[in-house]
């Protein structure tokens, strides 16, 4: 199985295809070597037989015998050959049994087929050989064997095949090493994944000194990790949160429905126990109508519903809305637009986002105080900001805040569901604007946003006010 | 009398539903899933039709938009567990539909589904009448009976949506995303009221016969016929 696995690992193939391309290679690089070499001694031979013969021919007739004589002799190798017939094609002189037919008496050289004196006739062989017809009638035959280029190419082939033997080798070894190390560290991943999906969430993977693409991976799943675990936990918390705040109504409905079915004496009195646990269902709803809907907009990554929102109306309506409540509250309630802005977003979920911080500013701040609402904007940078005259959130509680469900101890008897800012701070986000909470006392929330299209993070201004950042 | 196609895959909501209805005084009629509903609609062309979201066989919004292929006019509630921030959910808006988030009361349905009924006929009129209430939309001006009142916009405004609709009950949700045109659910849960509060401060003088009125735990109803 471990060997079948080395074998398909996809390292390991492509180490195996190098090599066979390696080899592929060679052999092409010999074949055109054999092809150079072979040509280049064929045309040396050539050139060698030609003046040969003509060396001989111009020699007088009574001392060409004796020449070819002298000449194989000093053949030691054998691979020379030369002929004189006369014109009749009688032998008159060397090692060339007969004349060759095939063979032209022009002076051009050719591979012709020589009967050897001495040698059998399936020992003939195939030689480059030139044939001149002399000024008396003969006719002179030289020829020269070039079986040696052969020999030549075999040892060149030799010394290729011995180097690439051991390179294909090492491109083998190389890539199943490869292989097996890649294996290993995915089988190291594979065991602390498991642990990780067997609830081990603080299991991070190996990501190793070096700064291979290995390494990298890792440390970008390291980062994925981290994320997943501070999600995970802050869902178990909200989970205790829920079944916390869902407990307190739910409980006293159900009390309610006990009592009277035991003691409503009258159509009356069960009317109104009914409407009392209605009420408290209706409770219980809204919290997880808003967790839904918190979570809803947290996951929409898609931005399809985007377009251009004009944030100076959108401040003026909710500011409209409000008025009344504030109005009974003796709150003064004013809107301060510097210039008309639009924003990339979407329009009720900004508009919910303001109405959220406007309708936590008119709740917090007491009677005869003011809220104000304000749009600012500098260069490609609008703000939003809602100041009042309340208490304001402390820096101990600016985190808090944002968490879902939090509500200050000072305000626990206030009616609300406890998810108000979570939501801004969701939408916000959503947008790729910032939420910036201000010091106490005195309430101050706003609302860093990139006017048009472009709008993702916001950073230029933020990093000013380090100090009130609770993004 | 009204006929009404709802389909809705959980039994007992539609119990629920059809119950209620019928003692409204509408006709009901049940399918179990989207292609039993699909028949339905397309066999009896029903005047309304309240449809599930999520639905064995087919989904909710695709039976209502192979009935839109069709050019089934019939406008229709979606109900739905699912939240509203979705572009689909959005068109149904634009197309003339409405949307209706699971938990719901079930006056908040029956009031919806009233005002689909019942779509206000003539827009292009520029003077509204409802009972001794009198309303120029040029003009900018409305009188109760020889009475000038004294509007805000946004007063106004809720006056014209509310003529517009007379003698049917407005919930507050309705109100809300009609008059000023938003889709959320404010924190503070008076906010409507406090606003009508207002409105009928001044259009119900000391003396004079009640106009608007409260219905409990569910909305506002503007009488014209006493």
């Amino acid at each position: 199985m471990h060997q079948v696995r080395l074998i398909r690992s996809s390292t390991f193939l492509w180490a195996l295809a190098v090599a066979a391309a390696f080899a592929l290679f060679v052999v092409g690089l010999f074949t055109f070597v054999y092809w150079k070499l072979d040509d280049y001694l064929i045309v040396r031979s050539d050139r060698m037989i030609t003046t040969q013969i003509q060396f001989i021919a111009d020699l007088p007739p009574a001392r060409r015998i004796g020449a070819i004589a002298d000449h194989l002799e000093q053949d030691s190798r054998g691979v020379q050959y030369a002929g004189l017939f006369d014109a009749a094609g009688t032998r008159l002189a060397g090692n060339i049994d007969q004349l060759p037919r095939e063979l032209g008496l022009g002076g051009v050289v050719q591979g012709v087929r020589l009967d050897l004196r001495g040698r059998p006739a399936d020992q003939v062989p195939i030689v480059r050989a030139i044939g001149k017809r002399l000024d008396g009638g003969d006719v002179l035959v030289m020829g020269r064997n070039v079986d040696e280029t052969r020999e030549i190419s075999s040892v060149v082939g030799e010394a290729l095949a011995l180097g690439l033997l051991p390179a294909f080798s090492l491109c083998l070894v190389a890539g199943a090493w490869l292989s097996v190390r890649a294996q290993k560290r995915v089988e190291e991943v594979n065991q602390r994944v498991q642990r990780i999906v067997a609830g081990e969430l603080r299991e991070r993977l190996p990501e190793g000194g070096t700064d291979d693409p290995f390494a990298r991976l890792a440390a970008i799943v390291n980062g994925m990790l981290d994320e997943m675990e501070t999600m995970i936990n802050a869902l178990a918390g909200v989970g205790n949160d829920i079944a916390h705040d869902l407990r307190t109504p739910l409980t006293r409905v159900r009390l309610a429905l006990e009592r009277g079915r035991t003691h409503a004496a009258t159509l009356e009195e069960l009317q109104d126990i009914t409407d009392k646990a209605i009420a408290g269902i209706d409770q219980s709803l809204a919290i997880v109508t808003a967790l839904l809907r918190l979570t809803e907009i947290e996951n929409n990554r898609r931005m399809a519903g985007f377009g251009e929102v004009a944030l100076d109306e959108i401040l003026r309506e909710v500011c409209d809305v409000y008025e009344p409540i504030a109005e009974d509250k003796l709150i003064g309630l004013g809107v301060v637009i510097a210039r008309n802005v639009q924003v990339w977003g979407d329009r009720d979920l900004l508009f919910e986002a303001v109405a959220n911080l406007v309708d936590n500013a008119v709740k917090f701040t007491p009677s005869g105080g003011r809220v104000e609402l304000a749009l600012e904007a500098e260069d490609d940078t609008a703000l939003v900001r809602v100041r009042d005259t309340g208490p304001g959130i402390s820096e101990q509680e600016r985190e808090a805040v944002l968490r879902r469900f939090y509500r200050s101890d000072t305000m626990r008897n206030t009616p609300g569901v406890g998810l108000g800012l979570s939501l801004v701070a969701a939408i916000v986000k959503l947008h790729g604007f910032r939420l910036i909470i201000g010091p106490a006392p005195g309430g101050q929330i706003e609302i860093l946003a990139r006017i048009g299209r472009t709008g993702r993070a916001v950073t230029r201004r933020s990093r000013t006010m380090v100090h009130a950042d609770a993004d | 009398m009204n006929r009404i196609l709802l389909i809705e895959d959980d039994a007992e909501t539609a119990e629920a539903i059809v119950a209620e209805l019928t003692d409204r005084g509408f006709e009901v009629q049940w399918a179990g899933d989207g292609i039993d509903g699909l028949d339905h609609a397309r066999a009896s062309s029903p005047d309304a039709m309240i449809v599930d979201r999520m639905l064995p066989k087919m989904d909710g919004l695709t039976v209502i938009e192979a009935l839109r292929k069709d050019q089934f006019r019939t406008p229709v509630l979606v109900l739905s567990a699912l939240g509203a921030v979705d572009d689909r959910v959005r068109g149904l808006r634009m197309g003339g539909d409405d949307y209706l988030t699971k938990p719901f009361a079930i006056i908040e349905l029956v009031a919806r589904i009233e005002a689909l009924l019942r779509r206000p006929t003539d827009d292009r009129k520029t003077v509204l009448h409802a009972g001794p209430l009198e309303l120029d939309l040029i003009e900018r001006t409305a009188r109760r009976g020889d009475r000038e009142l004294d509007l805000l916009p946004r007063e106004f405004r809720l006056l014209e949506y509310m003529m517009r609709r007379n003698d049917q009950l407005l919930t507050r949700a309705m109100l809300l995303e009609e008059v000023w045109n938003y889709k959320f659910v404010p924190a503070t849960t008076n906010l409507i009221d406090v606003h009508m509060g207002r409105l009928r401060h001044k259009v119900d003088g000391p003396g004079e016969v009640q106009l608007i009125h409260n219905v409990r735990g569910s909305g506002f109803v503007l009488r014209s016929r006493q």
